[in-house]
Formats: C-alpha cells, sequence, structure tokens
C-alpha cells in the first residue's frame, strides 16, 4: 500500500502529457490491441472486424484551454475572455486531434506460434500550437508591444488526413517471449505543415525614423499536399477521399510497428512498442509558401531633391519583395509520421482461472490486474508523454473491464474506463477516457473514446 | 470481487451520465477587435544647402511627396476609427521653419491638410501630435500620398549654404482599428 501511494504521489507531482489509448493497450485481447502493440499474443484463431464498425477512435485534447474559457455563459466580457485566454497560454500549449475507422481489420493463427493480421484504416491526425506572438500581434497591434519580437517560430502545426493499410505477425518465440512487427503502407491525402520556423517582427525606437520595423533572420515554410491542384484549392470530397485509398493523385509512405511481450514470471508481464516508425513523400499536389531574409522598414525618407522625381514607395515595395521575397514552388517533401512508444507493466492476481483459447489449447489468467504504463507520442515540438496506472478486472469469461488513471499534458486527473463483452462469436468494446468531466464535458481539456464489433472465433 | 464488480458498474452508471455546460457561442458576436498599428511614415534631414537652386539662389520653400498605401490593406481601410500623426522634429537653422503636411488621393486632391506645425529656430525638441477622427473624416481612407512643405521663415537675408545644420523631421501613423468579427 505505501508503494502505491508513493506512486501516486510521484504521479501527481510530475507533470506529463499525452494523446493515447491508454484504456486500449493490451485490454482484453482485443484485436484492435495489435495495432498498439503487434506483440500481444492473442488467444483466439481467427477474427474479423466488422467492416467500418470493428473500430472507431477519437480523441481530441487541447492543453491548458478549455471551451468553456471562452464560451461559457458567465456574464463575462468575451474581449477580456480571450485577452485572458491568449495571455495564459504559451507556445508550448497545443490543440491535438487523432481520428481512426478501421475499415477492415482481420486476424488468423498460422501453426500455434504465429498470428497473421492486416486490415485498412483511415486517419486524421492533426495538431497545432497556438501561435502565441502571432496572436497577440493580431490581437494587439505592435503599437502597445514595441521592442517585443513577434517570433515566427510558434507557428507550428501539422495535419494529415491518410489510409493505413497494414500486416503484421506476432510470434511466440517461447512461454516467456513473443515479437511482432507490422508493415504499414501509407496513402495519404492531404498534408499541411509547417515547423522549425525562425525569425521575428520587432517594432523599435529608430534614430533616424520615429520607428524601426525589423524583420530578422525569417524562414518560414508553409507546406502543402493535396489542398491546392492547378492554383485552385481541392473541393472534390470524392478525389479527397480516394487518396487514402491509392488514388492517382495519393502520396505514398512506408512505416513499421515493432513490439515485444516478456514474461519476467507467472504473474508479471512488461511489453513494449514503437509504433509509426515511418516516413510519406509528399510529391502530388504540392504547393508550397517561404519566406526568408532580413528586412528594415523605417518609413519613407524624404531627399527634397527637386532634380529627380524618386518613387520613394516603389524602393520600398521592392527592397521588401528582394530582402523578404514571398516564393511558392512545388518541391517534393518528406514527413515522417509522428513515432509513438508503448510500455507497459503488468502484475496479473487474483483468482486463476483457464480459457479455451482455440482447439484444445487452454490459457491460464488471473481475474485481476494491476500495472503502469507510458506513452509517448514524438511531436514536432516536444514529446508527448503519459503515464497511467491500470486495475484490469475479468468479471466473467467473456466480460472484462479496465479503469486507468491518466497524468498528461491535458490533466493530472484522467480517469479512463472500458468493457469488452462477448456474446457468443460478437465482441464489442467501447472505451472512454476523462470520466471525471462527464459531468461537464465543454470544460474538459480532452476526450476520447474507441469502440468496435469484431467476430472472434476460438 | 463483488465489490469490485460494484466499483465498474458504478463507474459504467457514471460514464452514461454525462452532460455538458450549454456553450454560447453567439459571444463572438459581441467580440470588439480592436488593435493598434504603427508605423513610421516619412523623414528627413535638411541642410541649408537644400535651400538653394543651381543658380544659387535660397528658396524659401521645398516640397516633396511619396505615395504611401496603408489603405491599401482592406482591414485598415474598412474598419480604422482614429488615425493618430506624430512627429518629432529638431531646428538648428538659424530661422523659423514651418511645416505644410497634406495627405492626397490618387487624383493629387487634398483630402486632409493637417495644421501648419510652426518650428522655432533652435528647438530641438519639438513634437507634434495630431488625432484624425475617421467619423469626421471618412474621406482619408482614399488617401494615398503624403506632401510635405517646409519653408524658410523669410528673415531677409540668406542662409550659409555651407552651413552644416540640420533639420530633422521624423513622423509615424498610428491606426486604431476596431471591428466585430
Amino acid at each position: 500500500m505505501k508503494k502505491i501511494i508513493f506512486f501516486i504521489i510521484l504521479l501527481i507531482t510530475i507533470k506529463m502529457s499525452s494523446q493515447n489509448k491508454q484504456v486500449l493497450y493490451d485490454f482484453a485481447d482485443l484485436p484492435q490491441t495489435l495495432l498498439l502493440n503487434p506483440a500481444i499474443e492473442p488467444s483466439y484463431k481467427l477474427h474479423v472486424g466488422l467492416p467500418f464498425l470493428s473500430g472507431v477512435s477519437s480523441n481530441i485534447g487541447s492543453s491548458n484551454f478549455k471551451l468553456t474559457d471562452i464560451f461559457a455563459n458567465d456574464g463575462r466580457n468575451i474581449n477580456d475572455k480571450i485577452s485572458s485566454v491568449i495571455n495564459s497560454i504559451s507556445s508550448r500549449d497545443f490543440v491535438a486531434i487523432n481520428t481512426q475507422i478501421e475499415i477492415i481489420n482481420a486476424g488468423f493463427r498460422l501453426r500455434d506460434n504465429y498470428y497473421i493480421n492486416f486490415g485498412f484504416y483511415q486517419e486524421i491526425d492533426a495538431i497545432g500550437y497556438f501561435p502565441r506572438d502571432l496572436l497577440v500581434f493580431f490581437n494587439e497591434g505592435n503599437a502597445t508591444n514595441l521592442n517585443r519580437p513577434f517570433s515566427a517560430s510558434h507557428i507550428r502545426y501539422k495535419f494529415d488526413y491518410l489510409g493505413v493499410l497494414h500486416a503484421g505477425i506476432s510470434k511466440k518465440i517461447n512461454d516467456k517471449l513473443s515479437v511482432g512487427g507490422r508493415l504499414k503502407i501509407y496513402s495519404s491525402s492531404i498534408n499541411l505543415q509547417s515547423n522549425n520556423n525562425t525569425g521575428t517582427f520587432t517594432t523599435v525606437n529608430g534614430q533616424n525614423s520615429v520607428y524601426r520595423h525589423v524583420f530578422s533572420n525569417v524562414n518560414v515554410n508553409l507546406l502543402t499536399s493535396g489542398l491546392i491542384e492547378n492554383n485552385e484549392y481541392v473541393d472534390d470530397a470524392k478525389s479527397i477521399v480516394k487518396n487514402t485509398f491509392f488514388g492517382s493523385n495519393a502520396n505514398v509512405g512506408l512505416g513499421f510497428d515493432f513490439g515485444l511481450n516478456y514474461k519476467i514470471s507467472d504473474q508479471l508481464q512488461f511489453s513494449a512498442s514503437l509504433l509509426d516508425i515511418g516516413f510519406i513523400t509528399y510529391k502530388n499536389n504540392v504547393k508550397n509558401t517561404r519566406i526568408r531574409g532580413d528586412h528594415i522598414f523605417e518609413g519613407v525618407e524624404f531627399e527634397y531633391d527637386a532634380n529627380s522625381n524618386i518613387d520613394y514607395w516603389g524602393q520600398i515595395d521592392e527592397a521588401f519583395k528582394d530582402q523578404l521575397p514571398n516564393t511558392e514552388d512545388e518541391v517534393a517533401y518528406t514527413s515522417f509520421r509522428p513515432v509513438k512508444l508503448n510500455a507497459a507493466l503488468k502484475y496479473s492476481f487474483g483468482e486463476q482461472r483457464r480459457l479455451l483459447c482455440y482447439d484444445d489449447v487452454y490459457k491460464d489468467y488471473y481475474t485481476d490486474a494491476l500495472g503502469v504504463q507510458l506513452f509517448n507520442v514524438f511531436r514536432p515540438l516536444s514529446p508527448q508523454l503519459a503515464l497511467t496506472a491500470f486495475y484490469e478486472k475479468a468479471i466473467s469469461k467473456k466480460t472484462r473491464s479496465k479503469i486507468t488513471y491518466t497524468i498528461d499534458d491535458f490533466s493530472y486527473a484522467n480517469i479512463g474506463f472500458g468493457f469488452s463483452t462477448q456474446v457468443s462469436k460478437l465482441n464489442f468494446y467501447a472505451l472512454v477516457d476523462n470520466i471525471l468531466e462527464f459531468s461537464n464535458l465543454s470544460s474538459a481539456n480532452s476526450i476520447s473514446f474507441q469502440l468496435g464489433f469484431n467476430l472472434i472465433f476460438n | 470481487m463483488k465489490f469490485s464488480k460494484l466499483i465498474f458498474l458504478f463507474v459504467l452508471c457514471f460514464s452514461l451520465t454525462s452532460c455538458y455546460e450549454k456553450l454560447d457561442f453567439d459571444q463572438l458576436d459581441n467580440y470588439v477587435y480592436e488593435p493598434i498599428f504603427t508605423s513610421s511614415l516619412t523623414s528627413f534631414t535638411l541642410v541649408p544647402g537644400q535651400f538653394f537652386n543651381s543658380q544659387g539662389v535660397q528658396e524659401n520653400s521645398i516640397v516633396d511627396e511619396t505615395r504611401f498605401e496603408i489603405f491599401e490593406a482592406n482591414i485598415v481601410k474598412d474598419n480604422v476609427v482614429q488615425l493618430d500623426f506624430y512627429a518629432e522634429i529638431k531646428n538648428e537653422f538659424d530661422r523659423d521653419v514651418t511645416i505644410n503636411i497634406d495627405f492626397l488621393d490618387d487624383n493629387d486632391r487634398e483630402i486632409y491638410t493637417f495644421s501648419t506645425i510652426n518650428v522655432r529656430s533652435g528647438e530641438l525638441n519639438f513634437t507634434y501630435l495630431e488625432e484624425i477622427e475617421i467619423s469626421q473624416n471618412p474621406d482619408i481612407v482614399n488617401v494615398t500620398k503624403v506632401k510635405i512643405e517646409a519653408s524658410l521663415e523669410n528673415t531677409g537675408t540668406q542662409m550659409n549654404p555651407n552651413s552644416t545644420e540640420e533639420f530633422e523631421f521624423k513622423s509615424s501613423v498610428t491606426a486604431y482599428i476596431k471591428t466585430k468579427l
């Protein structure tokens, strides 16, 4: 008990962050857990996910900002609320959305030691950091912010809409160790991204003019693929969706998942996985905008030369374009997928039972399990970490439940709950997190759910 | 075991009783966007020699002008409510200098004429501020040019064209934007 209390205190004192599927990870032998760790050894012979219904998951999170901060009907002035939010957020705060819909998911056992599984899912993955300086500049202007550098480095976002064709295998090496891998072929329809920008805009008091407006070391790159075709926005929904199914303008990439599962003892198990180690090369319908250079604007300097008719404004315009050019190109680019790391330590206890897996193969299991999970997704600015403590309970042979407590960027007290049950061959699972916020979803920093139906054959 | 089942049932019920606080997105209709942008406008430094023509005769008045297209940006043109013109002037000349500023449109029509600015000889820290209410001067959004005339006080004697005394002029404009979304 002391150890548990210590652990909880440790969790509370360390601020961590996440955007993950902590309830689903290694839960109830669900086929979808194979997508989080390809080494998980299923106990059944065959599974088929119901098309379009086997795995629907979504999570949306916003660090340090809630809808109620602005839109609560609390009688406060909206300008005050927006200013207060802008002042409270930092450029490290972000909004992240991830949604996956499984179109196909199936698997089968190949001999006793192998489980092959494959499928196709669509994914929207987006993260946008708050461009704080940009928000302040447009909200307040530069007049009240003299000497303050507005940084372009705060512009950081990434949006992907893609399809993923995948095939994986888990192999039981021996009674203790199983390993797994998955090959993924990505078919991206739309990508927007901007990262590693530099540069500042500062208004300072001038020597020869009232103000000097200084653009310094500007290097901003706004990359897009699949958004603009022949200088017009692509608005044909059918072709956008088609490109996630390897359509003619799809951008293709390759990725791998790896996992391992090791039984340290009969009751103690360690598992870990690395997902989406891969890249996509964007070369179709690419349109990139780049702004680079240094420039100082001090207004118009009159020369009072009666012999010349100087086009002062034209000169300034030309100097601006020369020194801070805004260019467009269609150069292909490669983007790495956000790599995710999962790791878990699980201690099983309680009543020991025996489960018929398939044919005449049985598997012993305990009714209860406690453990911890670590999740990390490598995002543009910094890793998004999450630490989860969980308790899993087998209510019956066919019904399992799991409670999680997660600390992440969005919350120090994210409690999740999931259950999975099977009636005949039909399995249904539903998982949610942040249930403490369910009394008022509008004030939640993050919400996520996963649910689906599978047919499972022993 | 029964206890743990109860816990899970409780959590299940809890999760099924979720609700949300009604959000009022219409509040955005009341949001007033009111940034203040400022920019240098014109500057110049004059020495006495610039007032002399090629015949070596002092001309008491010289003029220059430039396009200045701050109202090209629709956000300024459509939503500016006040424009402040500010100037810092240093006059080392041995006589007063008068500055006349006009805002012109594309056809060189005077849209707004400032009060005459008279800077006394030896005045080294002169400042000038003129606040223009757009509601009182709606045509000002058609301004595309600035003309500034510098005139010397007629003292009856010419300045020394080789003198290094300077007349410095620096100006800026500040636009107050106010609009709803």
